[in-house]
C-alpha cells in the first residue's frame, strides 16, 4: 500500500525535492549528503529547514541518520496556520521563503508565517524580489486575495536581524495557465534599500542604475522609481521581537530591478553589496544584469521559472503553456524532479525566431486533499 | 461545447396547425396591450425579478467536460433483482444492434451503436461487490424492476450506492407486465410503481414498459423504443470520473511462464488487462487500484488497435459490416477466449462422438485431447543424462535462446494461424506485433526484463539492439523513459514512417533528451543551449555520439564552475561579472532595444518576438500593434508591397474596429444576461479546444510522454505480480476495473466524513464496530470512531444518532474532500435479510491525526470540611494520578465550584461544601483511532460473495457463544432517596449581635402553648375612653336595627311586585290562546273549504 521511495542522493536540490515529495505525498530519500565532505551531513540551515517543514506540516516523519548524511522524509499534510520561524544567519530568508509559497496554496489553514533573518543577501532571491515578481506571478494561477509579504524590518548579512510577515490564502485548486506572450519591456522600478549606512546610498545606486537605461527611456515610458531606502529610520516592528533582536545588524545596502512588459511579465535582477563596494558599482552591476537577463527573453526572470513550471504541473487537467528564455541549471534540474515525483514531461519546444522555449505541460488535475468541507 | 448548429424549425405553410395560429395570433392582436402591462413599477420590479431568478435556477455549475472527441464506448450497466429479465434484454439489444444471438453473457460486450456511438454493455449481479462496482463505472443504468413483483431491496440498495458515487444516468424498465391478466390491475400497478420510482430519482425520470417475451427476446418494436432512447441519451460529467483514468477490462491474459507456475503454483502472475481508457489521462507509471484485487504500479501500457471502431465514412444507418461486436470474455461468433487460448467453434460441421471406428480416427481424436502443443510437449520433454542426475529439460536450453533468437519459430507460426482468426482485420502486421501468441508475449516479456535489469550494466547490447535500426535518438529517450516494452516490439512494424517521425521530431527530441537526459543539469545549462541557433543545429547534425564525447570534456572544462554551484542551493542564476562588461558598450544596448516598448522592429535581430503575429488573442493591445505596422511599412523597399502590405493592415484595421464595434453593441443585452456563467463556459471550451489542438502535430511518443494516455484508446495493460487468486479463481461474470490513483491517493491517513446511517438499516451502528466503505475506487473495511462536534470538541459516541448526521473518523487510503462513500456492514451473501446499506455520507477531512475525545468524571466524597476547604477521597489511587492532575477544576453537585490545590487530596472550594456532596472531575480523555485498514480481496476467492473481513463484535460473541457482558454498576435501578433531614439553622450569638439587618433570628421565635401575659392580662378603659367605645357601640346597634327593618320592608315590596305580575301574565296567556284558537279554527275553515271544492270537483269529473 504504501508508495515507492523515491531515492536521491547529493545535498543539492534538497528543498524542491522535500517540497515535490510533501505536495505529491510520496517519501523520499536523500543520502549522500555532503558524504564526502570534511564536514559531513546536513548543515544547518537544511536542518533548520527541516524544522519549518515539520511546523507547517502535520504528521510528516524526518529520521536522519546519525552522521547526518541521509534524510528518510514521510510527507504528512499540510496544516499552515500561524508559524514563526527563524532562519539563521547561514541563508537568507529567501531560501526559507520561496518554497513555502508553492505550499502555502494548498494548506489547511491559511499560511501566516513570519521569518526573521537576512532579507536581502547575493545568495538566495531577496525578500522584495519575491513581493514585487514571485508573488504577482501566483495571480496567474488565481491565487489573489489576501496573498501578502510584508518586510517588516531589513536585515543584511552577515548578522541579519531583518523581519518578514507572508501571508497566502487557501485554494481548492488552480487554475491553467498560458503565458506565452513576452510583451515588450514598458517600464523599470525597483527597490533599493540600505541598512546601518547612509540613506543617501541608495539613492546613488539609483542613480547609477538608471543611467544605463537613459538609451531606452529617451522618449517615454520607462522609468526607475525609488521604492524604499533608508530602513534604519524606519520604526521598529512587532514589540514580542523587540526584546530579544535588534533591527539592523549589519551594515549592508542591495538593490533590486523587476522590468515589466507589456503583458506584465516580471523580469528580474538583484544585487546585494560586497564589502567594500560603492553603491555605483552596484547600481551598475544590476542594471547590467538585468539587461541581461532581458537579452535572454522569457515571460519570466531565470530565477523565478522553477515556481511557474510547478504551478503549471499542480493545476488541472489541461494545457498549460509558457515561454522562457535560457533555462538554469537549477531549473532543469526542477524539471527532472517534477518527471520523477509527478510523472509528467514538459513539451519543450524551441522557437527558433525569438530564440526561447515554449514548454508545455498537461496538469496533474491536483486538488488541495488538505483543505477541509464543511 | 461546441455550439452544433440546429436544423431551423419550419412552421407549416398550411393546413389546420397553420389556421391555428393565425387564429391565435389574431387573439393577441385583439387584446388591449395596456390591461396585461404592469401598472406599477413595484410589480414590474418583482416580476423582471422573479424572471431572473428562474433563470439563474436553471444554472448549473459548469463542469469541464474531458470526454474526447472519440469517446470510449459508454457503460451501460443492467441491473436488478434476480429472475427480472436482466440477460433477456441484453440479448435482445445485442440482437437489435448487430443482428447476434448471445448464447451467454460473460464480462463487457461492446457493440457500435450508431456513427458515433458506441456501448459496452455489462450485466450486474446482486452481490453487494459487483453493485458497488458498477456504479462506479457505469454511464447509464438499466434498472430492470419485476412489475409483477414490485420494488424489491436490491433496486434500492443499488440507487443508493448510485447516489453516493455521482449518481449516472438511469432508466427504470418494468418487466413482466404479461403476467397481469387484468388491465385495471395492471394500469394501477404501473402508476404506483412510476410514482415510486419518481420519487427515488426525479419526477418525470423515464421508466420503460417491456411486455413478454417471444422467441426468448423482448418484442422487438420495445427494444427499438428503448434503443432510441440509450441513443440519445447525454451524459453530465461525474467528478470523480473526471478526475480519475479507469479502465474496465474486457478481457483478462495471464502471461506468466508456465513453467514457474509449474516450480510454484502459488507464484506471483503476470497478467495483461485489456479495455477502453475512460476518465481523464492515464499516466505510464501510474499506480492503479483494481477493486477487489488490490494496488499495483503499471508495468506497461501499450496502445492496441481498437477492437470495435467507430466507422469510418458512415451514412445515414451502418451498414451491416459496421455493426460490430466485441465481448472476448462471452462466446460470441463462435471464438472462446478462454485465458490464454483461444477457442473456435465451429457448430454441426465438426463434432466429437463417442462412438469413433477405426484406429487411425481414435489417433486423431486423441491428438485433438492434448492439452498442450507438440512444441510446448516437447519443451516439457525432460532427459536425464546420467541416472542420478537433474532431467534437463528442452525448455531450459530454449530461455537462454530468448534474447538471441528472433520471435518466429515453428510453433509460433502454428498459433499465430490460430489467433489471426479472432478479429478478422486487414492489417496482420500491427496485430502480429501487437497481440503476440503466447509465447511470442512471454519472449518479449523476458526481453523487457532483461534489459530492464540489465539496463544500467550493458548498456552496450541494448545499443547495439536499437541502434540496428535507424532509431538512434528517440528510442534511446524511451527507454530511458522506461515505457518501452511496445516500442521495442514494434520496432520492426513500419521503418518508414518512424524514420519519417523521427526527423520530424528530431529537433524537439533533442531538447527534451538534453534536458531529461542523463547530463547534470549543471553541464547542460552551460552548455550555451540556447545562445545561437547555429550551435543548436550543429548538435542536431552530430547526434548523440558527438554530444556523448562532449560529455566528458564539458564537465572538466567547467569543473571549476560547476564546483562552487553545486555547493548552493538557489533559484538565482550564477553569472560571470565579466560577461557583464559587455553591456558598455553602445551596439549591445541597441541590439535588445525592441525588447522594449521605445524600441522597433526595424532591425532584424535573433532576439525579435513576432509574437503579434502568431499570437492568437490579440487583445493585449492595438495600439501597439498599429505603431508596430506603420514602422514594417517604413522597413518595405518595393513599392507595390508596400501597397499590398497597407491593404493588408487597413483590412486588419477594419476587422478589429467591427469586432469593437460588435463587442459594444451587438451582444450587448445577451451578455447582462448571464454574463458570468458564459464568461465561464466560453473559458472551459476555449481551455478544452486549446487541449485539443496542442499535441495534433506531435508524434506519439511525445504525446504520450506529455499527456499520457487519452480516454477512449483500447490499451493493454501489463501488471506484475499479481496474486494468483486473481488468475485462479477469474470469473467474467464480475467486472475488473483498473482505476488510476492520483499521486496524494497511494497514502493512508485519517479521514473524518460525515455520516448518517440510512434510514431502512435496521439497527443503529455501534461505535468501533468494523464497517466496510466504498469510496473513491475502493471497498475497504475500517473502524470508525463515531463523533459530534460541538463547537469546542470532538465527542466520542458510542453509536450513530437515530436520525442525525455525526463524524466518523477512519482510518484509510487518502480521498480528496467532498468524495461521496456509502458504507455496509457484512459484503458477503450471508445476512440478504434487511436493507444491506448501512450508512452513507461525504469526506470532510483529512489529516494524520485527529482529535476525538470522550467524557471522563471522577467522582469523590468529602472526608473532612473546613472553611472553603476539605479533603477529598475516592477520586484518585495513587499521589502521582493527584499530583497530575492538580490544578484541574472541579465540581460539587451544589454547584459549588472548586479547584484542586495541593498533593493530598485537599480541595478549595468557593464555599464550604457538605459532607453530603458529591465532588467530581471532569475531564476530557484522547481517543485514538484504530488504524486498521483491510481492502476487500472479493476477486481473489473461489466464491467471490464469500468475503469474510474483521467481524463485528455482535457476531464474534454470537460465534463463540459469549452473553454480552453488562456491568452491574451500569444498569438502571430504582433510587431510593431517604428524605433529608436539615438541622436547624444555629447562628451564634456573637454572630447575631455582629448582623446589620433588623430582623434577627432571635425575633423568629416559636408561638407558644400558653397564652404570654400580654395576652391574658385584664385592660380597663379610662373613663373617655369608654364613652367613644359605648358610643361607638350604640351607633353599631343603631345601624343594624335600621338595616333589619329595611330588608323585612324590601321583601314586602317583592311580594306584591310578584302578584301582581303573576295576574298581568295570566291575562296575556289568556290572549294569546284565544287567538290561536282562532287562527286554527280559520285554518280549519280554509282546508275544508278546499277539500269540499275538490271533492265537488271530483264529483263533476264524475258526473261527466
Amino acid at each position: 500500500m504504501a508508495s515507492k521511495i523515491l531515492k536521491f542522493s547529493g545535498h543539492n536540490y534538497f528543498r524542491q525535492r522535500l517540497i515535490l515529495a510533501i505536495l505529491s505525498g510520496k517519501p523520499v530519500k536523500i543520502d549522500k549528503v555532503r558524504s564526502n565532505d570534511s564536514d559531513p551531513g546536513l548543515k544547518d540551515f537544511e536542518a533548520s529547514f527541516l524544522r519549518l517543514l515539520d511546523k507547517v506540516t502535520n504528521g510528516s516523519i524526518i529520521e536522519i541518520n546519525y552522521s547526518g548524511t541521509s534524510v528518510l522524509f514521510k510527507p504528512g499534510v499540510i496544516t499552515g496556520g500561524t508559524i514563526s520561524h527563524d532562519c539563521g544567519t547561514a541563508r537568507a530568508i529567501g531560501y526559507f521563503l520561496e518554497p513555502m509559497i508553492a505550499l502555502a496554496p494548498f494548506s489547511k489553514d491559511p499560511f501566516n508565517l513570519i521569518f526573521f533573518g537576512i532579507t536581502n543577501d547575493n545568495v538566495d532571491t531577496s525578500v522584495d524580489i519575491i513581493r514585487t515578481a514571485v508573488m504577482l506571478q501566483l495571480k496567474r494561477f488565481g491565487i489573489e486575495e489576501g496573498l501578502e509579504l510584508k518586510i517588516s524590518k531589513r536585515g543584511s548579512p552577515p548578522l541579519g536581524g531583518g523581519e518578514v510577515n507572508f501571508k497566502c490564502p487557501v485554494v481548492k485548486s488552480l487554475k491553467p495557465m498560458q503565458f506565452t506572450d513576452e510583451g515588450r519591456i514598458k517600464r523599470i522600478r525597483g527597490i533599493a534599500c540600505c541598512t546601518r549606512v547612509s540613506p543617501q546610498n541608495a539613492n546613488r545606486m539609483i542613480d547609477a542604475a538608471r543611467s544605463d537605461y537613459e538609451i531606452y527611456y529617451r522618449q517615454i515610458m520607462t522609468h526607475l522609481t525609488c521604492g524604499t531606502r533608508g530602513f534604519d529610520i524606519v520604526k521598529p516592528m512587532s514589540p514580542t521581537w523587540k526584546s530579544n533582536h535588534i533591527c539592523n545588524r549589519s551594515p549592508g545596502f542591495a538593490l533590486s530591478l523587476v522590468a515589466e512588459s507589456t503583458t506584465s511579465a516580471l523580469i528580474t535582477a538583484e544585487q546585494a553589496a560586497n564589502p567594500g563596494e560603492t553603491p555605483e558599482d552596484l547600481g551598475k552591476r544590476t542594471a547590467k544584469l538585468l539587461l541581461s537577463e532581458i537579452r535572454k527573453g522569457g515571460c519570466i526572470g531565470s530565477s523565478n521559472q522553477w515556481l511557474m513550471l510547478l504551478l503549471m504541473v499542480l493545476s488541472p487537467e489541461d494545457v498549460s503553456k509558457i515561454r522562457l528564455g535560457q533555462l538554469t541549471a537549477f531549473t532543469i534540474q526542477y524539471l527532472r524532479d517534477i518527471r520523477d515525483f509527478f510523472d509528467v514531461t514538459f513539451k519543450i519546444k524551441q522557437d527558433p525566431e525569438s530564440n526561447t522555449l515554449l514548454l508545455t505541460s498537461v496538469g496533474v488535475g491536483y486538488i488541495n486533499y488538505n483543505k477541509k468541507t464543511t | 461545447m461546441d455550439t452544433k448548429e440546429h436544423k431551423a424549425h419550419r412552421p407549416r405553410q398550411s393546413g389546420a396547425k397553420k389556421d391555428k395560429k393565425i387564429q391565435k395570433q389574431q387573439k393577441i392582436k385583439e387584446k388591449n396591450p395596456k390591461a396585461f402591462a404592469p401598472v406599477s413599477g413595484r410589480k414590474a420590479e418583482k416580476l423582471a425579478r422573479r424572471k431572473q431568478e428562474l433563470i439563474q435556477k436553471k444554472l448549473h455549475v459548469p463542469l469541464v467536460d474531458r470526454t474526447p472527441v472519440e469517446p470510449p464506448p459508454i457503460i451501460v450497466s443492467v441491473v436488478g433483482p434476480p429472475q427480472t429479465g436482466k440477460s433477456t434484454l441484453i440479448k435482445s439489444l445485442v440482437k437489435r444492434y448487430t443482428k447476434h444471438n448471445l448464447t451467454e453473457i460473460k464480462g463487457p460486450i461492446t457493440v457500435v451503436s450508431g456513427k458515433k456511438r458506441r456501448i459496452t454493455f455489462i450485466e450486474c449481479t446482486n452481490d453487494m461487490n459487483s453493485m458497488i462496482d458498477i456504479a462506479k463505472i457505469t454511464d447509464l443504468v438499466l434498472l430492470l424492476i419485476d412489475a409483477s413483483f414490485g420494488f424489491e431491496m436490491e433496486t434500492f440498495e443499488f440507487l443508493n450506492i448510485l447516489q453516493v458515487h455521482g449518481f449516472p444516468k438511469v432508466m427504470g424498465v418494468l418487466t413482466h407486465l404479461d403476467k397481469f391478466k387484468n388491465n385495471k390491475t395492471l394500469k394501477s400497478t404501473k402508476k404506483r410503481l412510476k410514482h415510486r420510482f419518481w420519487t427515488e430519482i426525479y419526477q418525470g425520470a423515464k421508466l420503460f414498459y417491456l411486455s413478454g417475451i417471444i422467441n426468448g427476446r423482448y418484442p422487438n418494436q420495445e427494444i427499438q423504443n428503448l434503443s432510441r432512447f440509450i441513443s440519445v441519451m447525454k451524459f453530465r460529467p461525474l467528478i470523480w470520473r473526471n478526475t480519475h483514468p479507469y479502465l474496465v477490462a474486457d478481457r483478462v491474459e495471464d502471461l506468466t511462464d508456465p513453467e514457474e507456475v509449474r516450480q510454484n503454483p502459488v507464484c506471483d502472475r503476470t497478467v495483461t488487462l485489456y479495455g477502453y481508457l475512460r476518465g481523464t489521462n492515464m499516466k505510464p507509471n501510474m499506480k492503479v487500484h483494481i477493486p477487489g484485487a488490490g494496488d499495483q504500479y503499471l508495468a506497461d501500457i501499450s496502445i492496441l488497435p481498437d477492437p470495435c471502431p467507430l466507422p469510418y465514412k458512415a451514412r445515414k444507418s451502418l451498414s451491416e459490416k459496421q455493426k460490430l461486436i466485441y465481448a472476448p470474455m462471452s462466446d460470441v461468433g463462435g471464438i472462446m477466449y478462454d485465458k490464454d487460448a483461444v477457442y473456435i467453434n465451429i457448430p454441426g460441421s465438426f463434432t466429437k462422438t463417442d462412438d469413433n471406428g477405426g484406429p487411425g480416427e481414435k489417433m486423431v481424436i486423441s491428438l485433438q485431447d492434448a492439452s498442450d502443443t507438440l512444441a510446448s510437449k516437447l519443451q516439457e520433454a525432460s532427459l536425464s543424462i546420467f541416472a542420478n542426475s537433474v532431467p534437463l529439460k528442452a525448455s531450459d536450453l530454449n530461455e537462454e535462446l530468448y534474447d538471441v533468437s528472433s520471435e518466429s519459430t515453428d510453433n509460433n507460426k502454428l498459433q499465430r494461424n490460430r489467433r489471426r482468426a479472432m478479429f478478422n482485420d486487414e492489417n496482420d502486421e500491427n496485430y502480429m506485433n501487437n497481440e503476440l501468441n503466447e509465447s511470442d508475449r512471454r519472449a518479449a516479456l523476458t526481453k523487457y526484463e532483461v534489459r530492464n535489469s540489465e539496463g544500467n550494466v550493458n548498456k552496450e547490447i541494448t545499443f547495439v539492439e536499437s541502434d540496428g535500426d535507424i532509431s538512434s535518438e528517440s528510442d534511446e529517450g524511451s527507454e530511458d523513459s522506461g515505457s518501452d516494452l511496445d516500442g521495442a516490439l514494434r520496432w520492426k512494424s513500419n521503418l518508414t514512417n518512424k524514420a519519417e517521425n523521427m526527423f520530424m521530431a528530431n529537433r524537439r527530441v533533442n531538447i527534451m533528451q538534453l534536458i531529461y537526459g542523463e547530463r547534470t543539469p549543471d553541464e547542460v545549462a552551460y552548455n550555451s543551449l540556447l545562445n545561437s541557433a547555429q550551435d543548436t543545429m550543429n548538435k542536431d547534425d552530430e547526434g548523440p555520439l558527438k554530444s556523448e564525447e562532449d560529455f566528458f570534456r564539458l564537465a572538466n572544462n567547467d569543473a571549476g564552475d560547476i564546483k562552487i554551484l553545486k555547493a548552493i542551493d538557489s533559484s538565482k542564476s550564477c553569472f560571470n561579472i565579466e560577461s557583464l562588461d559587455g553591456w558598455d558598450d553602445e551596439r549591445m544596448l541597441e541590439s535588445i532595444r525592441n525588447r522594449f516598448i521605445t524600441g522597433s522592429l526595424e532591425d532584424e535581430n535573433p532576439n525579435e518576438l513576432n509574437n503579434s503575429s502568431d499570437n492568437e488573442d490579440d487583445e493585449v493591445c492595438s495600439d501597439f500593434e498599429d505603431l508596430e505596422t506603420d514602422e514594417v511599412i517604413k522597413a518595405m523597399q518595393s513599392e507595390e508591397a508596400k501597397k499590398e502590405l497597407e491593404q493588408e493592415i487597413l483590412t486588419q484595421k477594419r476587422i478589429l474596429l467591427k469586432k469593437k464595434f460588435d463587442a459594444e453593441y451587438d451582444n450587448n443585452d445577451d451578455e447582462t444576461k448571464v454574463e458570468f456563467y458564459d464568461e465561464l463556459k466560453e473559458g472551459i471550451s476555449k481551455q478544452l479546444q486549446l487541449n485539443r489542438e496542442e499535441f495534433d502535430d506531435d508524434d506519439p511518443h511525445t504525446r504520450v510522454m506529455v499527456e499520457g494516455f487519452r480516454p477512449g484508446t483500447y490499451v493493454r495493460i501489463l501488471l506484475k505480480g499479481m496474486p494468483c487468486e486473481f488468475v485462479k479463481y477469474f470469473d467474467p461474470v464480475y467486472p475488473v476495473i483498473v482505476g488510476g490513483l492520483l499521486t496524494t491517493e497511494e497514502n493512508l491517513g485519517f479521514i473524518q466524513v460525515r455520516i448518517k446511517r440510512h434510514r431502512w438499516h435496521k439497527k443503529i451502528l455501534k461505535n468501533k464496530d468494523p464497517l466496510i466503505f466504498s469510496l473513491g475506487w475502493r471497498r475497504f473495511q475500517s473502524i470508525p470512531i463515531y463523533s459530534l462536534n460541538d463547537n469546542t470538541r470532538n465527542r466520542m459516541l458510542k453509536y450513530t444518532p437515530e436520525h442525525m448526521h455525526c463524524i466518523a473518523t477512519i482510518y484509510g487510503p487518502i480521498h480528496p474532500p467532498n468524495t461521496g462513500l456509502c458504507a455496509v456492514q457484512s459484503v458477503s451473501r450471508d445476512n440478504i435479510a434487511g436493507f444491506r446499506i448501512s450508512a452513507t455520507g461525504t469526506v470532510l477531512d483529512i489529516n494524520h491525526s485527529f482529535e476525538i475525545v470522550k467524557k471522563l468524571k471522577l467522582v469523590g466524597t468529602p472526608y473532612k470540611i473546613f472553611k472553603n476547604t476539605a479533603f477529598i477521597k475516592d477520586m484518585f489511587t495513587s499521589a502521582l494520578e493527584v499530583a497530575k492532575f492538580e490544578g484541574a477544576a472541579i465540581r460539587t453537585v451544589s454547584g459549588i465550584r472548586g479547584q484542586k490545590s495541593e498533593g493530598h487530596f485537599r480541595a478549595t472550594f468557593e464555599d464550604k461544601i457538605l459532607m453530603s456532596d458529591i465532588v467530581f472531575l471532569r475531564a476530557w480523555y484522547p481517543v485514538m483511532p484504530k488504524k486498521f485498514y483491510n481492502p476487500v480481496t472479493s476477486l481473489l476467492l473461489s466464491t467471490k460473495t464469500k468475503w469474510q473481513g474483521m467481524r463485528l463484535t455482535g457476531e464474534i460473541r454470537k460465534d463463540l457463544n459469549i452473553k454480552t457482558p453488562i456491568n452491574p454498576e451500569s444498569r438502571y435501578r430504582k433510587i431510593e432517596r431517604a428524605s433529608r433531614r436539615f438541622n436547624p439553622l444555629h447562628i451564634s450569638k456573637s454572630l447575631q449581635a455582629g448582623l446589620p439587618f433588623a430582623s434577627k433570628p432571635k425575633l423568629f421565635k416559636k408561638k407558644r402553648s400558653k397564652p404570654t401575659y400580654m395576652q391574658k392580662r385584664a385592660v380597663v378603659l379610662e373613663p373617655r375612653e369608654k364613652k367613644v367605645y359605648t358610643l361607638m357601640q350604640q351607633i353599631q346597634t343603631l345601624k343594624k336595627e335600621k338595616d333589619k327593618k329595611r330588608k323585612v320592608k324590601q321583601s314586602e315590596r317583592r311580594e306584591v311586585h310578584a302578584k301582581k305580575s303573576a295576574k298581568q301574565e295570566a291575562l296575556l296567556a289568556e290572549k294569546e290562546r284565544r287567538e290561536r284558537k282562532e287562527y286554527f279554527r280559520k285554518e280549519g275553515l280554509a282546508q275544508k273549504r278546499v277539500n269540499n271544492s275538490s271533492d265537488e270537483h271530483k264529483s263533476k269529473k264524475a258526473k261527466i
